[in-house]
C-alpha cells in the first residue's frame, strides 16, 4: 500500500506537510483536520511527526501536496509493504 | 474598569472589508477585573493591514499622553499578522506592542515560531492586556475557553523550567508558549518574552512589561482554522512564492548551513563592516579572533546539532545548539544567530563555549540579548576607566575577554543581585549614578543600549538610529545593495550618499512584514529576496480580498504603520531630531584599526542623510515633525488633531 513518509534527518519540523493537506482536505488552512501531526520540542530540538488513516495521497491533485510543498524534500511517497523508514528521532 | 468605546468607534475608520486571513477577533484581558471578552479585529486591520499596525493603533486610541510603562493603563498587545496561520512561506511572525521602557514611546517587538499561528487557530488575531494582577498569573487560551490562572508555582522559575512544567500542567504537547524569564519577573528594563524557550521578543522590554503586570506565560492551543477569500488564487500564489525561494537554492541552503549566523564564514565581509570591538572603542577585529570564535571543529558551529524552521518556514535557519560541560554548565536549546557571535566580540570575547552559554542563558533567564551586550559591555569599559573598582562589581574583573565575569554577570542582573540591581532599571539610570562622564561611553538610541555599528556602514547606522522603537536593525537597516529591492538605489555601503532611499525602502518594506507576520529572512533583508512586496500585494489580494496593489501596500499601508509609531513618540515623549543621530562616540571617535581606520559617524554626513530621509518620509526637516498633509492623505487625520492639538504637528504655512 502506498504511504507517505518522511525522512526524520532531514525534516525541520515547519508544519508545512500538516497546513497544506488540511487544505487538501478542507480548503482551509485547518491543521486539526490534516492528517498529519507535527509537534514539536524545542528543548530537546525534536520534531515528532504522524500521518493517519484519512490520508488520501490527494489522488485527486496528483502528487500529495506534502510532498510538493514540503521544501526541505523530507516527504516521498513509499510504495512497500512494510514500514522501512524510521519518523522518529 | 470598561474600554473607552465611544474613543474607540470614533477613532477606527474603515478601508475596506478585509474577507479573509484574519482569525476576526480581539482577546481583550482585563487582569484588575479578572475579565476577558472580545471585540472584532477586522475594523482595525481594515485600516492597518493587521499585525504590528493594528498593535499601534489600539495603543494610539487608548493610552492617554503621559501613561508610563509601568502604569496599570498601560497596555501589552500581541499581535499575530495577517497571513499567519495559512500557507504563505515564513508567515509566523507576531509583533509585542507596548509602551517603551527605555524611551516612554513606541515599544515593539517581533518575534518567530508557531505561538502566532496557534493563536490564530484559537480565533485570535490579538491578545490585549491591560491593568495588573495582584499575584502572578498566566493565561490559558483554549479556544474559546480563556482563563486567568495562578501562576504562583511558576514564578522564580527560569524559561525552560516554565516551559517544561507547563506543558505537564496542561498535558498538550501543541501547547505554545510564550513567557517571561526571571529577568521579566524581576522588572529588569532589558528583559525578553520567549516563545517555544528560544524565539524571543527581545526590543523595548516587552518582557519587563509582562513582569510588572505579573503575567509569567501566555499558554495557547486553537483548534479552528484560518480561510482565505480566493483559495485557489491564493494557492497559486503560494507557489509562486515557493518558486521564488527554490529558485535560490543557493541563498538557500547557504542560509540552512549557516543558520542565517555566517557560523563558519570568516571572511564573510560582515565581519569587517558590522563589528563593534570592547564597547565601541574600535569597529574591527583580528581575523584570528574571528576564526577561533567560528573554527568547524572547535568554535560555535562544533555545537550546532541540526537546524530546526520557525512555521511554514521554507528556510529554516534555527539551530540546536549543545554545550558540553566545561568551563559552565551543560546547556542546550534552539537559537543561536548571528547577534551571539556581534554580542561576545563586544567584549572581546572569542572563546566559542562562552559565546553559547552567553546565548543560551540570555534565552533561559529571560534576558534581551542585546541590551546584555551594550549594557555589560559599557559596565566592562566603567571598570577599565576607573569609574568602578571590584567592591562595586561584587569582586568581579570585568577585563575584556573574561567570559566568566560576563556569564556570572548576566545571572546577577537577571537576579538583581549586588551590581545587577544597579543595572536592571536601565543603563541610562545606573549612568546617573555613576557619573564621571559614563554615559558618554554608553551606546543607547533613546535610551535603549545599542549593539549597533555605525562608524563604517552609513545606511545600517541611519535606519538604527532613526528607528520609531528606539534602535534595532530590523526597521529598515541596509548593509548593501543586496538589501536595497528594486525600489531602493546603488550606493556604497561606507558611504553616506545615496542610501537613505534604499533605508526608507527597506523600512517599509518591514512595516507590511510585521502586519502580514512575513518574516524578514523569507522577505526583502535576506539579500535574496525570496519574497518581494509584489508578493504580498498578491497575498493580501488573495487571502484578505483586498484589492490592492504593490503599490498601495509601500504607499498606503507601509506609511500608515511608521506614522502611527512616530505620531505615539510625537505624544508621549519630548525625542527630536537629535535623538535620530548615532551615539555621540561614534560622531566623535574614529576607528582606531583595521582597513576602515579613521571612519566615523561624521555628523555633518549623517545631517544629510537624515535630511534627505525626512524629506521621502514626508517629515519636516527641522524638527522632524509629521505633517498634516501626510496624515490626511493615509486616513489619520484623528491622529494629526491629537498632534496639533499637542503642539507636535508641523504647523501649516499660513
Amino acid at each position: 500500500m502506498n504511504r507517505i513518509v518522511r525522512n526524520a534527518a532531514v525534516c525541520y519540523g515547519c508544519k508545512m506537510c500538516q497546513l497544506v493537506c488540511s487544505f487538501h482536505h478542507t480548503g482551509t488552512f485547518w491543521p486539526e483536520r490534516s492528517s498529519i501531526r507535527v509537534s514539536r520540542n524545542p528543548q530537546k530540538g525534536t520534531v515528532k511527526w504522524q500521518i493517519d488513516t484519512t490520508c488520501d495521497l490527494c489522488r485527486s491533485e496528483g502528487k500529495p501536496v506534502c510532498v510538493r510543498n514540503c521544501s526541505y524534500e523530507a516527504l516521498r511517497i513509499d510504495t512497500a509493504q512494510e514500514p522501512k523508514e524510521s519518523d522518529r528521532e | 474598569m470598561t474600554l473607552p468605546k465611544n474613543r474607540r468607534k470614533a477613532t477606527v475608520s474603515k478601508q475596506g472589508t478585509i474577507k479573509g486571513g484574519l482569525a476576526g477577533k480581539i482577546l481583550r484581558v482585563d487582569l484588575a477585573a479578572g475579565k476577558v471578552w472580545t471585540e472584532d479585529s477586522e475594523p482595525y486591520a481594515a485600516r492597518t493591514l493587521g499585525g504590528r499596525g493594528t498593535n499601534s493603533l489600539i495603543l494610539m486610541n487608548e493610552i492617554e499622553t503621559g501613561t508610563k510603562w509601568d502604569h496599570p493603563a498601560n497596555l501589552l498587545c500581541f499581535g499575530a499578522g495577517s497571513l499567519v496561520g495559512t500557507a504563505v512561506p515564513g508567515a509566523c511572525r507576531t509583533d509585542i506592542s507596548t509602551i517603551n521602557v527605555f524611551s516612554g514611546g513606541k515599544g515593539s517587538a517581533n518575534v518567530g515560531g508557531s505561538w502566532g499561528a496557534e493563536l490564530k487557530y484559537a480565533g485570535y488575531d490579538h491578545v490585549v492586556i491591560r491593568e495588573k494582577a495582584e499575584r502572578p498569573v498566566y493565561l490559558y487560551i483554549n479556544d474559546d475557553r480563556v482563563e486567568i490562572r495562578d501562576a504562583s508555582w511558576l514564578w522564580g522559575k527560569t524559561i525552560y523550567e516554565t516551559e517544561d512544567l507547563l506543558r505537564q500542567e496542561l498535558g498538550d504537547e501543541n501547547i505554545e508558549i510564550a513567557a517571561i524569564g526571571p529577568a521579566g519577573e524581576n522588572r529588569v528594563r532589558g528583559s525578553a518574552i520567549l516563545i517555544d524557550t528560544a524565539k524571543a521578543a527581545g526590543g523595548s522590554g516587552v518582557g519587563c512589561v509582562m513582569g510588572d503586570k505579573k503575567v509569567k506565560a501566555i499558554a495557547v492551543r486553537g483548534h479552528g482554522s484560518i480561510k482565505v477569500f480566493d483559495p485557489q488564487g491564493f494557492m497559486e500564489a503560494v507557489a509562486n512564492a515557493n518558486r521564488q525561494c527554490q529558485a535560490n537554492r543557493a541563498k538557500v541552503q547557504s542560509m540552512r548551513q549557516s543558520g542565517a549566523a555566517r557560523f563558519e564564514d570568516v571572511d564573510f565581509e560582515g565581519w569587517e563592516t558590522c563589528m563593534v570591538i570592547r564597547n565601541g572603542q574600535d569597529d574591527f577585529w583580528e581575523r584570528e579572533k574571528r576564526a577561533r570564535l567560528m573554527n568547524p571543529e572547535s568554535g560555535t558551529p562544533s555545537m550546532r546539532r541540526k537546524v530546526r524552521a520557525c512555521f511554514s518556514c521554507p528556510i529554516g535557519c534555527m539551530p540546536f545548539m549543545e554545550k558540553a560541560p566545561g568551563k559552565y554548565r551543560e546547556m542546550k536549546g534552539e537559537g543561536f544567530w548571528i547577534n551571539g557571535l556581534w554580542s561576545v566580540a563586544r567584549f572581546d570575547i572569542s572563546d566559542p563555549e562562552t559565546a553559547v552559554a552567553f546565548w543560551l542563558l540570555a534565552n533561559d533567564l529571560g534576558l534581551d540579548s542585546d541590551y546584555v551586550a551594550a549594557g555589560l559591555a559599557w559596565i566592562f569599559e566603567c571598570y577599565e576607566k576607573g569609574f568602578l573598582d571590584k567592591k562595586d562589581t561584587d569582586g568581579l574583573e570585568l577585563k575584556w575577554g573574561n567570559g566568566e565575569a560576563l556569564i556570572e554577570l548576566m545571572r546577577k542582573l537577571a537576579y538583581r543581585e549586588g551590581i545587577g540591581d544597579l543595572l536592571a532599571d536601565g543603563m541610562l539610570e545606573a549612568a546617573k549614578k555613576i557619573g564621571r562622564g559614563s554615559e558618554y561611553y554608553l551606546s543607547h538610541l533613546k535610551g535603549q543600549p545599542s549593539i549597533e555599528p555605525f562608524r563604517i556602514p552609513k545606511g545600517w547606522g541611519l535606519a538604527v538610529s532613526t528607528s520609531p522603537v528606539a534602535g534595532r536593525h530590523l526597521r529598515g537597516s541596509i548593509r548593501g545593495p543586496i538589501h536595497s529591492g528594486p525600489g531602493g538605489s546603488d550606493y556604497d555601503i561606507v558611504h553616506c550618499q545615496n542610501q537613505a532611499k534604499s533605508v526608507v525602502w527597506q523600512s517599509k518594506t518591514k512595516e507590511l512584514e510585521d502586519n502580514l507576520g512575513i518574516c524578514v529572512y523569507v522577505g526583502t533583508w535576506s539579500g535574496a529576496h525570496f519574497m518581494t512586496p509584489a508578493n504580498y500585494a498578491e497575498f493580501v489580494r488573495t487571502a484578505m480580498g483586498l484589492p490592492v496593489t504593490e503599490k498601495d501596500l509601500m504607499e498606503h499601508f507601509a506609511v500608515v504603520g511608521r506614522n502611527l509609531e512616530k505620531a505615539f513618540n510625537s505624544l508621549h515623549t519630548n525625542l527630536n531630531r537629535e535623538d535620530d543621530l548615532p551615539p555621540k562616540r561614534f560622531r566623535e571617535e574614529e576607528v582606531k584599526t583595521g582597513p576602515y581606520k579613521g571612519f566615523k559617524a561624521d555628523e555633518d554626513e549623517y545631517n544629510a542623510m537624515l535630511d534627505e530621509f525626512y524629506e521621502l518620509w514626508g517629515l519636516d526637516k527641522k524638527t522632524g515633525m509629521q505633517t498634516r498633509e501626510v496624515l490626511e492623505r493615509i486616513g489619520l487625520k484623528d491622529v494629526a488633531d491629537k498632534l496639533a492639538r499637542k503642539g507636535v504637528l508641523k504647523k501649516e504655512s499660513p
